[in-house]
């Protein structure tokens, strides 16, 4: 009986094998980049399973030291540490504007709405510039100590992430960021 | 006859066993009316033998920095090797098209230049990672006979430039 049972069960299990794999494949984050540039008449589009972006930033690190670190600082003469310390108090704030710069040409604004932090720039019409960042995203990249930046818990709250992340439009090319389950652009 | 018959078996036998085992095959045809045509048909055994008995090659590999990302090399592939399959980069332009994509354990990239070139690679990632040096820079020749010998019926590499044609094959 014990052995019809594993014979049964065995079978059982290597009829769901392959299903599962199915499964895990179709839901297999990834990330999407598309370039174009109709007057060049060019288009680029890069596809990348989230596993193989966390591998090169999982195998990377002094290069992520370099990156989310030194050009922070060096940038914007703003530390990781106080970023950190600035995001703690807006946390606190709820849906609010964060940042509004309104320029002649140029229109700037940061804000925090429901679960996302959204920032808008329109230079004049020739260029308009869309990033929304989960505050997850931000909760995560800021877990780190000190002035490093949590690169691997970012690309964990990435892999729930699905729809855009950036879109940047211009006069002459168009530029789109985004998450989804499909392995090819449509 | 049956002397004959004994005398030839043992060659073609052996070329049985040979060919069973698989042949690289690399085929250039030079264009023009002068133009030569090689084919050179490489045993994979005698391939996975002869790399078996060179000990490991170090790379000229002097520049710290590039030692520096193999590492990231060796991760990159074996995440593509474990990930699923998919396009990964497609480029149109109005002369050119590159795409890349992954298939099995098969990294196939294709460009095309119009009027020019026509490139074909498939890229066996577990060959890559064979052949890819360690963090010294060192090419493990065993490790990469071995990979060598899991080829079998691939087009590993066509180039076609105008009348000029280079293909390497595993059968």
């Amino acid at each position: 009986m014990k052995k019809s049972v594993l014979l049964v069960g065995g079978l059982a299990a290597m009829a769901l094998l392959p299903a599962s794999a199915a499964v895990a494949q179709t839901s297999t984050p990834w990330l999407h980049v598309r370039i174009e540039e109709p007057k060049k008449e060019s288009r680029v589009r890069v596809n990348l399973p989230l596993s193989v972006v966390e591998a090169v930033l999982k195998a990377s690190p002094e290069i992520i030291e370099r990156h989310g670190k030194i050009h922070l600082g060096h940038d914007h003469g703003l530390k990781l540490a106080d970023i950190r310390k600035i995001w703690k108090e807006l946390s606190a704030t709820g849906d609010a504007d964060l940042v509004s710069v309104e320029e002649k040409d140029e229109h700037v604004k940061v804000a925090r709405k429901g679960d996302l932090v959204q920032v808008f720039v329109d230079k004049g019409g020739k260029e308009e510039v869309r990033v929304e960042v989960p505050v997850s995203l931000v909760d995560a990249l800021l877990s780190g100590e000190g002035e490093s930046a949590n690169i691997q818990a970012a690309v964990a709250e990435l892999q729930k992430r699905r729809g855009d992340i950036v879109s940047v439009r211009e006069e002459d090319s168009t530029v789109r960021v985004w998450i989804d389950d499909q392995n090819a652009q449509k | 006859m049956t002397k004959l018959a004994a005398i030839l078996a043992v060659p073609i036998a052996l070329l049985a066993t040979v060919f069973s085992l698989g042949v690289m095959v690399v085929d250039v045809r030079e264009g023009g009316p002068d133009g030569h045509h090689f084919v050179v048909p490489v045993p994979l055994v005698v391939a996975q033998a002869a790399l078996a008995v060179v000990p490991a090659q170090r790379l000229p590999l002097d520049d710290h920095e590039a030692l520096e990302h193999l590492p990231l090399a060796r991760e990159v592939l074996r995440a593509l090797a474990e990930g699923p399959d998919g396009e990964l980069v497609r480029v149109e332009e109005r002369d050119e098209h590159v795409l890349v994509v992954k298939e099995g354990g098969m990294l196939r990239v294709r460009v095309h230049k119009r009027d020019k070139e026509d490139v074909s690679v498939n890229l066996p990632l577990h060959v890559a990672l064979s052949a890819l040096p360690d963090a010294q820079g060192r090419i493990s020749t065993l490790r990469l006979a071995s990979a060598l010998g899991g080829l079998r019926f691939t087009d590993l590499v066509d180039v076609r430039d105008g009348e000029e044609r280079v293909r390497v094959w595993v059968w």
